[in-house]
């Protein structure tokens, strides 16, 4: 398992470096500019684009997701069902295309605080031909654990002691992104996530893949999608791939969360972005997603959301 | 009761005088003063002047910013415009036109009170020289 991390870090090392080799070379030729308006907004439903806005931008983040539509009418196709997630978040940009965050989600009430950084942007005359981002997070779990009553699987007898260590899960992603044409861009991304605390049997880490775009349709409005895809890799999977109901007691297995599919529609304007959609998972952030999802791509586990995301610049 | 009729007739002309109010407000509009150009910007060449390579840039540029107050053709009738204290003039005039370059600069790009600075929206000066080309060619 160690090893297999060891690689993917070595494996972004070696990117990094490759396209940091490109940009100097570039420097040298000729200046060339960044590509214009590959995204309106930091946020793609829940995932993360390339974009940061201006340095001392304070962008504010609204995303909230309704309960699933398989109620119908009944409770308005979820919009008034009591499930839901809710995360308000503050971003601000400190240096050139670098951006710290923090935002609260109602789902166990996740406290995240983030940091994302554009180290190079594609341009125009195809010299750096890519956009690269990093983003990170690490969450705090901030529901009440006081009264979590666990089978201590270390010293069974014993009362499971949910520690603050226990409240922490983080999220590492590597974005490469392109704006196609003027009416398309599209990411792909590679993310790690690590949750200190899981339930039985499940993986405390994940490998996932990130796939997301964005296809404009008007001046202002564009359609979005996005595809988020947890990897089962055998060899940092604690679950043994033998196990079974007859030599493992208890084991109804395997655990593997399901992939995220979300699209919708974005209207953008000079301060604002809008997006609509209706995606399966009900979480938002991301190492949630990516380990506990376990509503797959069925019609009726998608429900409808927004992102809204307010800028103001200093 | 009596209490609560008095109350009635209260919102009823609380709610009566603010809808006449807000007609009020709208033929309110001040005529906006000459605008005080900076030496500076006055004398400043446009090095994209005639770039037809721009236009594009210039008109999502326009779109995205400016159009909720200057309208799609710049004639001032945007949907913001009516709330605005300060009549927005059209750019399609002759008067509007006449300015050179950098005036139109500073006035897009500095803006003055309700006319919004847009410094850091725009970063980028080939990006507002796009924007200033766009809004001459309006009619
Ligand atoms: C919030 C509404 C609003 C937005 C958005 C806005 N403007 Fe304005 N603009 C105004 C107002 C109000 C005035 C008149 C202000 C004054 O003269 O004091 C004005 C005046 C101007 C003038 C001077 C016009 C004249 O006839 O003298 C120019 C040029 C201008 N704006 C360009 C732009 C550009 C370019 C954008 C987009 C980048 C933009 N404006 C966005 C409200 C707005």
């Amino acid at each position: 398992m160690k090893k297999t991390i060891l690689y993917i870090l070595l494996g972004l090392f070696v990117c990094t470096n490759l396209f940091a080799q490109d940009e100097e070379s570039a420097d040298v030729v000729e200046k060339d500019k960044p590509v214009r308006f590959a995204w309106e907004s930091g946020m793609l439903i829940d995932q993360q684009t390339s974009h940061i806005p201006t340095v001392k931008t304070l962008e504010m983040v609204i995303q909230h997701k309704f309960g699933s539509i398989d109620n119908g009418s009944s409770d308005l196709w979820g919009i008034y069902a009591p499930a839901g997630n809710i995360r308000l978040g503050l971003n601000y940009v400190v240096a050139n295309n670098v951006q710290i965050g923090w935002g609260i989600s109602k789902r166990n009430m996740y406290n995240d605080f983030n940091a994302k950084w554009t180290i190079f942007e594609q341009t125009r005359k195809n010299q750096v031909p890519v956009f690269v981002t990093v983003y990170a997070n690490a969450a705090i779990d901030g529901m009440n654990r006081d009264d979590v009553e666990l089978f201590n699987f270390e010293e069974p007898g014993q009362k499971f002691d949910y520690k603050f260590n226990n409240r922490l899960s983080y999220f590492a992603q590597l974005i490469i992104g392109r704006k196609v044409t003027n009416a398309l861009s599209v990411q792909g991304a590679v993310s790690f996530s690590h949750a200190n605390f899981v339930p039985q049997w499940h993986d405390h880490d994940r490998v996932g893949l990130h796939f997301n775009g964005r296809l404009k349709v008007s001046p202002q409005g564009a359609i979005i999608f996005n595809y988020d895809v947890p990897l089962q890799i055998d060899g940092i999977s604690e679950q043994h791939p033998d196990w079974n109901s007859t030599n493992t007691p208890g084991w109804d297995g395997p655990y593997h969360p399901e992939p995220n599919l979300s699209f919708g529609y974005e209207v953008s304007t000079s301060t604002h972005a809008f997006q609509i959609y209706m995606g399966n998972s009900p979480a938002m952030l991301l190492q949630d997603m990516m380990i506990n999802n376990n509503t797959g791509i069925d019609f009726d586990n998608f429900a409808i959301g927004f992102t809204i995301t307010r800028l103001w610049s200093f | 009761m009596k209490k609560y009729r008095n109350l009635l007739t209260l919102s009823v002309v609380v709610f009566v005088g603010s809808l006449l109010l807000s007609f009020v407000t709208v033929q309110d509009q001040k005529d906006p003063a000459p605008w005080d150009v900076p030496e500076k910007y006055v004398k400043m060449e446009n090095p994209y002047a005639g770039d037809e390579s721009l236009d594009r840039v210039g008109k999502i540029l326009y779109i995205k910013h400016c159009r909720s107050c200057h309208g799609n053709n710049g004639e001032g009738d945007g949907p913001k415009a009516a709330s605005m204290k300060t009549k927005i003039h059209s750019m399609t005039a002759e008067a509007f036109k006449k300015q050179s370059d950098g005036v139109i600069y500073y006035q897009s790009i500095i803006g003055r009170d309700e006319m919004p600075n847009y410094e850091s929206k725009i970063p980028d000066e080939e990006d507002r020289w796009a924007l200033v080309n766009y809004i001459k060619t309006l009619k």
